[in-house]
């Protein structure tokens, strides 16, 4: 009997975060009342529909393109894409069919520890569709469905993977790095729950050895990074099973039902395959020159992998706290501005990865949402450098900041936490507690190394744990030695 | 008074210099078209508050002694052209109650020159063809026999001086035919030269809007208002725009030109006796004015019209597929989706149009992409090549307008055929995006004319006016009585 292996190519679409829309100058605000957005372009209303090209959409996915390794296309053209649906203005979705914007490029991400690199076969520019709310199931049983164009026209990005993903692990460090690199640029949200980020897989197993590809389906619906796991590896186990029970996969699309954990085949195909793409004689070419990519390259700030390279053999930072570090700009700018105020690449790198990210996975927060700043957290690292306050308290101090978005300088003054490092206060608090535990010093004496500890606790008790405990265990060990 | 039988220019002049008011202008206008309408029914619907309103705004701008260079001058407007304040129907059932919320960019200029849109011209549904026989509105009629087609109510509408001018669209040479047949010249412009915006798209890569007027000076005159740049279509060019009125007013620069004569131009199918004496005749004349005229051979320019209605026929169907019944036009309920797409198109498109339709789909689908389309497409590159190489030792390009006369409403041997055989030497100029002048020559035929036609370098019209201008001095415009 074979053992099988998984194939997988992912088809991710992405909206880019351009003010208009690709074609025309309506707004791409989410969330808008339905039909707002919209005007005789990308309604595609009769003598209206010229579509006039959003250079900065072309701009953001020459970024990308540059970003992910690809050639770019000498020039940028678009085809016409011809099928019919109700969410579909114009009767063709205007695409680079001919000329996708680049080509032949590549992602690399870490898989137990190795590095993984998956083709970029394509990537390109077209426009997003309306959005279609059925009555019921779908559009055949629906007695009426409503379009929504206020996303018609939307500049939509689309990366196309080679089939090089092996698991749905895979997949998902794929798209998470993806992601990433996507949100380092600047040019998308990638949010799969608001649909800014859409992914669909095209799944086949073959036996390992096999240099053939397996017939294979492509799987739809999966709005988070947890169904694409889900969703592919429930897939792929499905193709094994009707595999060894010697059928054969039909080719077909399939949709992830994330309720019931199933893929399901979706009812035949509303929409022809053949789409007669041909170049949109409206769109006049427009030259890439060389100049204009190196004004873009200049744009593009240090991706992941630079910055993963900056942090291990700059900052001699572990892998794992570099890789956490850089999986986020945000993160990892936060990072880099905490070092403006306190250089020490890694005790900000450990406040960050175990402090203020426990904080904030425990509050269901993102970076962004939070109240804390970069200056914030690196006072406060100086506060404990300087011997100011203990690193016990600035876990307090920390959690306060967190809390209330205050100055720590503030929260130690208000609360009173500044560690207390002057010996003749230091000094006569020993006396006191140590004329209180005779006992303690006895054993002590007698080699129960244990009673110092004892004594250390009463003396942070007694000063409400301010006290500098460097400061007070050497005068505690001088004044018992004496 | 007889202000239709003024060139736009002196029409001008007299209403600047309060000489004739606005209201005469309407009051006589609005006769004319009425009876131009009952007779030949060249307008969609004949609509006496549309000339109206223009009058109405034309009177305020000359009681504030503003001079508009068009003051007063009245259009007809191809009903595939959108204006404000009247339906927009592509003389389709599709269409019949679209109203588009917006005008077209030559419209506006024409309106801010002082000119007022006097009526929607009857066309055939979406002017693929001439016939005069495939319009939802009914029959166009012949103003010099109701017996023979007019083939557009732009032609009707101009020979019979209803209106001062009209603009229609011209995408294999409708515009240029159905001039010739009711013995009037017309001007294609080069592709780009003048803004398609607001021309409802049917095939944008071959469709260019053009003018019809009873004079080479009128023909002049408006080119100059319509032309330039528009920022609204991305396919038209910033080309400067000379005057062409005074070009032509400088005499001594008009010719002799070099101009070509293809060898085989006498090998049009239905080439009429007539049309090609009035041809021989024409070609002495230039002789005699010193033009310099040799015959020369262009292989490929005999699949001009097969090439050009090849990939008119896919461009439609991807163009006309915003009909679907779902944001404007017809809309036919079915019990889903795919029906009532299926219903508002059967019943809202005629049945010529259906079969280029259908031609159109077919072409463009499996393996007749690369067979039929994408053949047409290496073709039109040929014949461009061809054109552009001949025009680069000639001034101009010398052949009929169309091979026959106005052909007898009640005949069905031409006006079934696929694609409209009047576009025999017209397509070419559509395909290479030339600009083309067709002028009247005398001819034994319905309206006692027959069409001669020069093809230019690309913007280039200033030549083919001089050389109309040279023709139209022997044959001083006529028109017949309404």
């Amino acid at each position: 009997m074979h053992e099988y292996e998984t194939v997988i190519g992912l088809e991710v679409h992405v909206e880019l975060l351009t003010d208009t829309k690709l074609f025309c100058g309506c707004s791409t605000a989410f969330g808008a009342e339905p039909n707002t957005q919209v005007c005789p372009i990308c309604l595609g209303l009769p003598g209206g529909t010229l579509p006039l090209l959003n250079k900065k959409a072309a701009e953001f996915t020459i970024k990308a393109a540059l970003a992910l390794n690809c050639e770019i296309a000498p020039k940028i053209a678009f085809d016409r894409k011809n099928y019919f649906y109700a969410d579909l203005p114009k009767g063709f979705q205007i695409s680079q069919y001919f000329y996708p914007m680049g080509r032949n490029g590549y992602i690399e991400f870490l898989v137990n520890g190795k590095t993984k690199r998956v083709g970029i076969h394509q990537l390109h520019l077209e426009e997003d569709t309306g959005k279609l709310s059925h009555i019921g199931d779908d559009i055949i049983s629906s007695p009426s469905s409503r379009v929504d164009f206020n996303r018609a026209g939307v500049p939509l990005m689309e990366i196309v993977s080679e089939p090089d993903i092996r698991s749905a692990e895979e997949a998902r460090l794929f798209l998470q790095k993806l992601r990433s690199i996507i949100r380092y640029l600047d040019i998308s949200d990638c949010k799969m729950e608001e649909g800014s980020m859409r992914c669909d897989a095209n799944i086949s197993i073959r036996p390992v050895g096999s240099t053939e590809f397996g017939k294979k389906t492509e799987l739809k619906n999966m709005n988070s990074f947890r169904s694409v796991y889900r969703g592919i590896e429930y897939e792929a186990e499905r193709q094994r099973s009707v595999v060894l029970s010697g059928e054969s996969v039909i080719p077909e699309t399939r949709h992830w039902d994330e309720a019931k954990g199933v893929t399901r085949a979706m009812r035949s195909k509303l929409v022809s395959a053949d789409y007669r793409c041909f170049p949109d004689p409206n769109i006049p070419p427009y030259p890439v020159t060389e100049e204009w990519i190196q004004e873009i390259k200049k744009t593009i700030p240090e991706l992941p992998d630079e910055r993963y390279k900056r942090l291990t053999e700059e900052h001699d930072l572990p892998s794992s706290t570099a890789e956490v570090l850089t999986s986020s700009k945000e993160l990892a700018d936060f990072y880099d501005a905490v070092l403006s105020v306190h250089n020490e690449p890694k005790t900000v790198s450990n406040w960050i990865v175990s402090e203020y990210l426990g904080l904030l996975n425990a509050a269901g927060m993102d970076i962004t949402e939070s109240k804390i700043t970069p200056a914030g957290l690196g006072k406060l690292l100086q506060s404990i450098a300087k011997g100011e306050i203990s690193g016990k308290i600035g876990k307090t101090v920390f959690e306060e900041m967190f809390n209330t978005g205050e100055d720590p300088a503030l929260i130690i003054e208000k609360k009173g936490l500044k560690q207390i490092s002057d010996t003749d206060t230091l000094s006569r608090i020993i006396s006191a507690v140590l004329a209180a535990n005779p006992q303690s010093i006895e054993d002590y004496r007698k080699g129960k190394k244990r009673a110092m500890g004892f004594l250390v606790g009463q003396i942070m008790k007694e000063t409400k744990g301010q006290a500098n405990p460097q400061l007070v265990n050497k005068l505690l060990m001088e004044e018992l030695n004496k | 008074m007889d202000f239709y039988k003024h060139i736009v220019q002196k029409l001008a002049g007299e209403v600047n210099a309060k000489e004739v008011s606005p209201q005469q202008i309407g009051e006589d206008v609005a006769r004319r078209c009425a009876a131009v309408h009952e007779k030949c029914n060249a307008f969609i619907k004949f609509d006496p508050e549309l000339i109206e309103k223009g009058i109405k705004d034309i009177s305020q701008k000359i009681a504030q002694n503003k001079k508009l260079p068009l003051a007063g001058v009245s259009f007809g407007l191809s009903d595939a052209i959108c204006v404000g304040g009247t339906t927009t129907t592509c003389a389709s059932r599709m269409l019949e109650s679209y109203r588009p919320p917006f005008e077209a960019s030559v419209v506006l200029k024409l309106k801010e020159w002082g000119a007022f849109p006097a009526g929607k011209t009857n066309m055939d549904e979406f002017n693929l063809g001439a016939t005069g026989k495939n319009s939802f509105f009914g029959e166009i009629k012949n103003p010099w026999d109701t017996e023979y087609t007019a083939g557009s109510g732009a032609a009707a509408a101009v020979s019979s001086r209803a209106v001062n001018f009209a603009l229609a669209p011209d995408g294999c040479g409708e515009l240029r035919y159905s001039a010739s047949y009711c013995g009037i010249p017309a001007l294609k412009p080069t592709y780009g030269r003048v803004s398609r915006k607001g021309l409802v798209d049917v095939a944008p890569s071959l469709d260019q809007i053009g003018i019809m007027a009873p004079s080479v000076l009128d023909l002049a005159a408006i080119l100059e208002a319509i032309s330039g740049y528009d920022p609204e279509d991305p396919t038209s060019f910033a080309h400067e725009v000379p005057s062409y009125t005074l070009l032509l007013q400088e005499k001594e620069n008009i010719g002799p030109f070099k101009v070509a004569v293809p060898e085989n131009w006498a090998e049009a199918p239905y080439l009429e006796e007539g049309i090609k004496k009035a041809f021989l005749e024409t070609l002495e004349y230039l002789k005699k004015e010193n033009f310099q005229v040799q015959m020369v051979s262009l292989p490929n320019f005999s699949h001009s019209l097969v090439t050009a209605a090849i990939i008119r026929a896919v461009e439609a169907f991807s163009s006309l597929g915003n009909y679907d019944g779902v944001r404007f036009g017809l809309r036919v309920e079915g019990s889903h989706l795919q029906e009532m797409y299926r219903k508002s198109r059967t019943e809202g498109f005629g049945s010529n149009l259906k079969q280029f339709l259908t031609f159109g789909a077919l072409i463009s689908a499996g393996n007749y992409y690369g067979m039929v389309f994408q053949k047409a497409q290496k073709m039109r590159t040929l014949i461009i090549k061809e054109l552009e190489s001949c025009l680069q030792s000639f001034d101009l390009l010398f052949i009929p307008a169309v091979p026959f006369q106005a052909p007898l409403l009640s005949s069905n041997d031409k006006a079934c055929l696929l694609p409209d055989p009047a576009g025999y030497y017209t397509a070419a100029a559509n395909l290479a995006g030339l600009p083309a002048i067709t002028i009247p020559v005398p001819a034994e035929s319905v309206s006692g004319s027959a069409g001669v036609q020069f093809i230019g370098k690309a913007f280039d019209e200033a030549k083919l006016l001089q050389a109309g201008l040279l023709l139209e001095k022997e044959n001083p415009p006529r028109f017949p009585n309404v």
